[in-house]
């Protein structure tokens, strides 16, 4: 099909203030009389605060007030995470904030007050907590996470002694799941890998630190916060500040990167409106710092993890038998290992599988969706296991991997029963990237050696959901004939939010040039959102805009039916006109059917509403009624089976076994995210996605001193995302653009397996560079690979984590 | 055995009912005194002394500011986007604090405050300087340019920051000042930048989304376009 | 952990007198140069002088001047942008040139000052975040225990304190025998490298001998290896902002296909730059070529004491040193 803007690059509406500076974040928020916020936060990784005295503080010249533990909301939960805490559960976690007239002061304040705490056990290590005598992160608890209750779970000392030092114990799992007949699997195998391996945790570090500010006026709480999320996220934050949501004003209109770290809302964001309201709804302005931002900036979870994956003599995975332990952190987390299964499940397709997993909560960051959460881990952690396989059996990496990778659309199976799909193209991804990386020929450099470098090539794969539906598209066409796109989805610097919008002004022939997108904030009048996270905007927010704007088609139609005789079948849209089929003599445009709307009233202007749209949706519907033509839709579109969003990766690298640094020499990933919606904007998510791959795979990694429970890695030169001088200078991509069976336009997510497929491709090449050796550990760094070139042991136990 | 159904985004991420305790109720447990194994004893042992009454269980370097010691703000001539500004300042800001919270000229970010991403860069004359890590004392004889005064005069944009536009290359967004303003001052100083030193150039500027590939297109561009 | 300085006095004297003179009437006053390093330490607040003295104003310590016997005089506050893109050194010495280049990234090389970096406090995390250790004046080293993260540490010359200097150019310069100038009193004082960097034995709570009151004036880089064949390399995790991990220093000369002189230097591998005297004597006299290689890689980290986490550094400095003596060839 022809399209007139979908598939098109265009110029996103705020990009401009973007390259000027006009672009204001949470931290850009000023007003008279702003107070500022600092918070103290805690000096050990596990504390019981016995007493706090703020005498000195309250000393210091401009001192306004203190927020106390005492006075906030506590979770209900002991694996929830409260605002402020009494009972500190990580390094840097906040115990009390403080207000004053300027930052200086408050810092100063801060600086001044003493807290009493008494340590008690800590734990960096989930092994060691799963031991029988181990210590717990929380008080008699350190297993939790979604759908597992938390508990105390400890391993035997048979469990621990039967496996070694360098095999996961594999003791009573918290979760399990299974299909099919794993040991007949592993019986018919003519090859089976077994590894037990690491995954570091590691820091989101968005550029932006997680700041805020709040105000309260008109019985109203404003507040400008940083979130990748702007619908989804208010109805949270209200309740962390304990208002209902119609007395929360909240403005996200750009969010300074997050990737998952500020998915939605979190409790920092509440802080400064919980001060402001004790200082009569004075200005209050929170600037987080960096290593504040690394503390209560949530992570990427870790994995101590162990697989057994058996393969017939094609590279067919027969059965695969996978078991990690997860990183929690200090609260409840992320499900990540949930993840790991799925997409060993979808990326692989295995005939049989038994799928383990126990989340250990330990007294670190806390963690939550970091791009990609499990999936993009398991990338890294399963894809070497392929390559071990591979040569095993004699046959080329890639055939192995077409041998599983699911395609064809629809077909494949997903999760423990085997569920539907709405389509998977990784098998077409991997062909398409194989001619364009010309795999076949460049990988007969394999293991080359030029000088004291050697060459490795490298493929990757990984998956995420993506995406979701039935949420409320709302849009408007006003009498000047402008069509007003409502988006509450946020703005996370992918574009989609305005991609999305596209569909709308799509459906309804518009010219982009005369659409204005309403979004940033809630006093936009926005409808209710899914947020901007999962991978899920395209497919989501592409349904929900199609639904709105196939409801306004069809109020113009009425309109025109209604006004010109006729019924609205009678009529289409041409031109941003609604005239009459056949005779276009006969019709009226957009704007004199959007003022026909306002005098016919009822539902054509958003005086009637829908009944199932939710109530967001119709407070924002409600505040816009009148003011033009009104679509507005929950998005009841048929959705059957997951949507995976797949991607595949190759690369090219030059290993220097002398020095262990690794340069990527040439890089391409191939896309499977259904109908291309934005191509530059795909291209930088393509692009950005693999950079932080990069990291992912060589250097970013959290590193706590076990003795102290103090994290050594807060820095960004501690912490170690890329930089402009670790990248290959050229990147090239490319995608299936074949359409998704469930979304109308064929549309469906990307942004995350992008990251893992980069990622999982760099660690196969630096493990092919050096003859398949398996590291069996995330991050590969520098030192790693030295030691593997010159044939010394590594320097941490095989199991370790959340060390160097 | 945990259910296990197709995934749902909406579950992970929102705010669900409180987990349950195995085998009991929502209700958060009394907690149980404190289980000293062996292990944890000793580990008692290496930050004992320092517990309590301090502000760390390990140290206490950080001390209260000193009242004694409060310094004074002096007035200093700052020239920022060509305006002189008259300002009282203290000895310990930084430049970056001044522009945005003295100068309001909140275009320039500070997303490290410690000389380790380049969301502050500002140029100081021609060269470009991390203003986080300057003090505002220090640059009183120079003409500061932030980003806000990079495009013309009539809001005309720089060819760099046309060029970003159409590279679409800020993603967040949050670094992108800092980029604008290395990136002019590199073809200020070399205006046909082979890639690799557009590349060497833009070093010390992060981008945690990883948009450099499309920086360095825009660059590139606007180098043809100067 | 916060990021927003103690209040300091300021002083921006105009003259290396006025500098002193303030520096005598302040004990604990602390020198400020480009603030690279100084201003971390304040915002931290581990380090909260209460006098801050910013030198950056005093002309005579500023700038590259050639010198009449064919070295060069580098002023302490000349930025490492002004020490890279220098073509006196870059022509005489280019691996100081090339060090300067590799330090953090363009925007600290434009501030940071050649004698700031050369000066500049170790890296050491757990100093760094104000662990009571020896080097802050207590009596435990908290990067030496059997579980402390110590992957960037030191392999030689360990003396309670593990830490190391993180300097790139302090690297090149002890290559090139630089000698350091130290206004101290009235005086200024000539200093050589060896004696310049001292490490934990000499004192613990300092990498070089700049006592409080003095002030390093410039850096003197006689002629001796003016044009020799010289080699920089630095190994670090990321190729902008990182710390060395290891790097390496050499200035040689050869003659009729043999090395007749040498001097060479790793970083990062212990407290002070450390001269690889076995290195020298060994390739003295010989000639380049692969069995000098495999002999240079087996002497280059004689003695070295790993500890936990960074016996990589073991073959990085072999294989560094073995670059070094292979550009020779």
């Amino acid at each position: 099909m022809a399209y007139k803007l979908i598939g098109k690059n265009f110029t996103p509406p705020d990009i401009e203030a973007k390259v000027t500076g006009a672009a204001t974040y949470a931290e850009d928020f000023r007003a008279d009389g702003m107070a500022h916020v600092k918070f103290y936060g805690s000096p050990m990784p596990h504390g019981r605060v016995n007493n706090i005295d703020l005498s000195e503080a309250e000393k210091v010249p401009g001192f306004l007030t203190a927020l106390l533990p005492d006075e906030v909301k506590q979770p209900e939960s002991p694996v929830g995470q409260a605002i402020l805490s009494d009972e500190a559960v990580y390094f840097g976690q906040p115990i009390l904030a403080i207000a004053a007239e300027t930052e200086q002061a408050a810092a100063d304040a801060v600086a001044a007050v003493r807290v009493d705490m008494e340590l008690l056990p800590f734990v960096t290590n989930p092994l060691e907590s799963l031991q029988p005598d181990g210590p717990n992160a929380l008080n008699g608890i350190n297993v939790a996470g979604q759908g597992i209750d938390f508990q105390e779970l400890k391993w035997s000392g048979r469990d621990f002694a039967l496996a070694g030092e360098e095999t996961l114990p594999l003791g009573t799992p918290a979760l399990e799941w299974s299909f099919g007949d794993i040991e007949a699997g592993f019986a018919n195998a003519a090859v089976i890998v077994e590894e037990s391996f690491v995954h570091a945790s590691n820091a989101h570090h968005a550029m932006e630190p997680r700041s805020a500010a709040a105000y309260w006026e008109g019985g109203k709480c404003h507040v400008w916060g940083s979130t990748q999320s702007t619908a989804f996220a208010q109805p949270g934050l209200a309740n962390l500040i304990g208002i209902s949501p119609s007395e929360l004003v909240f403005v996200s209109e750009f969010c300074g990167g997050g990737f998952g770290g500020k998915a939605t809302t979190y409790p920092l964001m509440a802080l400064p409106a919980l001060v402001s309201r004790k200082l009569n709804g004075r200005p209050c302005l929170l600037r987080v710092s960096r290593n504040e931002e690394y503390n209560n900036g949530y992570a990427r979870a870790g994995f101590q993890g162990w697989a057994k994956l058996g393969f017939n003599n094609e590279g067919r995975m027969l059965a695969a038998d996978i078991y990690v332990v997860q990183d929690l952190g200090s609260t409840s987390g992320f499900p990540d290992f949930n993840n790991v299964g799925s997409s060993a499940i979808i990326v692989f397709q295995p005939e049989a599988i038994r799928f383990r997993a126990t989340p250990v909560l330990t007294n670190t960051v806390p963690k939550g969706a970091q791009r990609g959460p499990g999936e993009n881990q398991a990338a890294n952690m399963l894809e070497p296991l392929l390559d071990k396989a591979a040569r095993e059996l004699g046959i080329d990496r890639l055939a192995l991997r077409l041998a599983n990778a699911p395609g064809g659309g629809v077909g494949a199976k997903y999760g423990p029963d085997q569920g539907p799909v709405t389509s998977a193209y990784l098998r077409e991804a991997l062909e398409k990237g194989a001619e364009a990386f010309n795999w076949e020929e460049r990988s007969k450099q394999s293991g080359v050696r030029n000088g004291s470098k050697v060459r490795g090539y490298g493929i990757g794969q990984a998956y995420h959901t993506a995406g979701s539906n039935g949420f409320d598209g709302l849009l408007r066409i006003t009498p000047d004939g402008i069509l007003h796109v409502h988006t509450g989805v946020g703005n996370l610097g992918t574009f989609s939010y305005a991609s999305t919008s596209r569909i709308a002004a799509e459906v309804l022939g518009y010219d982009w040039d005369r659409v204005v997108l309403e979004y940033g904030g809630t006093t936009r009048h926005l409808p209710w959102n899914l947020g901007q996270f999962g991978s899920n905007t395209n497919f989501t927010m592409t349904r929900t805009n199609y639904v709105a704007a196939m409801d306004a088609a069809q109020k113009l139609k009425e309109i025109a039916a209604a006004t010109l005789g006729g019924n609205a079948e009678d009529y289409e849209l041409k031109e941003e006109r609604v005239v009459k089929t056949g005779d276009e003599s006969v019709g009226m445009s957009f704007a004199e059917a959007a003022q026909k709307a306002i005098e016919t009233g009822g539902r054509y202007d958003g005086h009637e509403l829908p009944e199932d749209i939710n109530p967001m949706t119709v407070a924002s519907a409600s505040a816009i009624a009148g003011t033009g033509l009104i679509g507005v839709a929950k998005d009841n579109l048929p959705k059957e089976g997951t949507v995976p969003a797949l991607a595949a990766a190759f690369v090219e690298v030059d290993v220097d076994v002398e020095t262990g640094k690794v340069d990527i020499l040439d890089y391409h990933c191939v896309a499977d995210c259904g109908t291309v919606i934005h191509p530059m904007g795909l291209a930088a998510q393509v692009r950005g996605g693999a950079v932080m791959g990069f990291g992912l795979a060589t250097s970013e990694r959290h590193v706590y001193d076990p003795q102290y429970g103090r994290p050594n890695a807060q820095s960004l030169y501690q912490a170690k995302p890329k930089t402009y001088l670790d990248i290959p200078t050229q990147m090239g991509w490319s995608a299936v653009d074949l359409p998704d069976s469930q979304n109308p336009l064929g549309m469906k997510g990307i942004g995350e397996p992008l990251e893992g497929a980069a990622s999982s491709a760099l660690i196969t090449a630096i493990s092919d560079a050096l003859g398949g050796h398996l590291f069996n550990r995330t991050p590969v760094v520098t030192d790693m690979i030295l030691n593997a070139a010159e044939g010394r042991p590594q320097s941490h136990k095989p199991l370790a984590t959340n060390t160097v | 055995m945990t259910k296990y159904g197709p995934y749902d985004p909406t579950l992970d991420y929102a705010p669900g009912p409180a987990p349950t305790r195995k085998g009991g109720g929502v209700e958060t447990p009394s907690w149980k005194p404190l289980h000293m194994s062996r292990r944890n004893f000793l580990r008692g042992v290496v930050c004992s002394g320092v517990v309590i009454g301090g502000s760390a269980y390990l140290f206490s370097t950080t001390t209260p500011a000193r009242s004694d010691t409060r310094a004074v703000e002096r007035l200093v001539r700052l020239t920022v986007n060509g305006r002189t500004h008259s300002i009282e300042v203290p000895p310990n800001e930084t430049l970056a604090h001044t522009i945005r919270y003295r100068l309001g000229l909140t275009g320039t970010k500070i997303g490290c405050n410690q000389g380790e991403c380049g969301a502050c860069t500002v140029l100081a004359g021609d060269t470009t300087i991390y203003s986080c890590s300057t003090l505002t004392h220090r640059v009183r004889e120079v003409d500061i340019t932030t980003v806000e005064g990079i495009a013309g005069p009539d809001g005309a944009l720089h060819p760099v920051q046309q060029a970003f536009i159409d590279e679409i290359a800020p993603q967040c967004g949050f670094c992108t000042p800092g980029q604008v303003v290395t990136a002019v001052a590199l073809l200020k100083k070399n205006p046909k930048p082979t890639i690799e030193e557009a590349r060497l150039a833009m070093s010390g500027n992060l981008c945690r989304c990883g948009a450099y590939d499309h920086y360095l297109r825009g660059i590139m561009k606007a180098a043809e376009r100067v | 952990m916060t990021d927003v300085m103690h209040n300091f006095e300021l002083f921006q004297p105009a003259t290396l007198a006025d500098a002193q003179a303030i520096l005598g009437d302040h004990s604990d006053a602390w020198v400020l140069a480009g603030g690279m390093d100084s201003l971390d330490w304040f915002k931290h607040r581990v380090k909260q002088p209460a006098v801050v003295v910013d030198i950056g104003n005093i002309p005579d310590l500023h700038g590259i001047r050639e010198e009449e016997d064919g070295g060069l005089w580098i002023g302490a506050t000349t930025t490492l942008t002004e020490v890279n893109e220098s073509e006196a050194v870059k022509s005489r010495f280019p691996i100081l040139a090339e060090a300067a280049l590799k330090v953090a990234s363009p925007q600290i090389r434009n501030r940071g000052t050649i004698g700031g970096n050369v000066a500049q406090d170790t890296r050491c995390v757990y100093y760094r975040d104000g662990f009571p250790c020896y080097r802050a004046g207590g009596n435990t080293c908290y990067a030496n225990t059997p579980t402390a993260m110590n992957r960037e540490h030191a392999l030689f010359e360990v003396s309670r304190c593990v830490a190391v200097s993180p300097s790139d150019t302090a690297t090149a310069l002890a290559a090139l025998e630089g000698v350091f100038v130290v206004q101290r009193g009235g005086s200024q004082q000539e200093v050589a490298a060896e004696d310049f960097f001292i490490g934990p034995d000499v004192d613990i709570t300092r990498m070089t001998m700049l006592e409080p009151g003095d002030i390093l004036v410039g850096i003197r880089i006689p002629a001796k290896w003016a044009g020799s064949r010289q080699y920089f390399e630095k190994v670090a995790d990321r190729n902008a902002w990182d710390f060395a991990l290891v790097n390496v220093a050499m200035a040689a000369s050869v003659e009729d296909g043999a090395i007749s002189d040498i001097s060479i230097v790793c970083g990062a591998v212990q407290c002070t730059p450390r001269r690889l005297s076995d290195v020298e004597s060994l390739v003295r006299g010989e000639a380049p070529g692969e069995e000098l290689e495999s002999l240079v890689k087996r002497v280059a980290a004689r003695g070295a004491e790993p500890l936990n986490f960074n016996h990589f550094k073991i073959p990085l400095m072999e294989n560094l040193a073995v670059r070094a003596i292979r550009s020779l060839a």
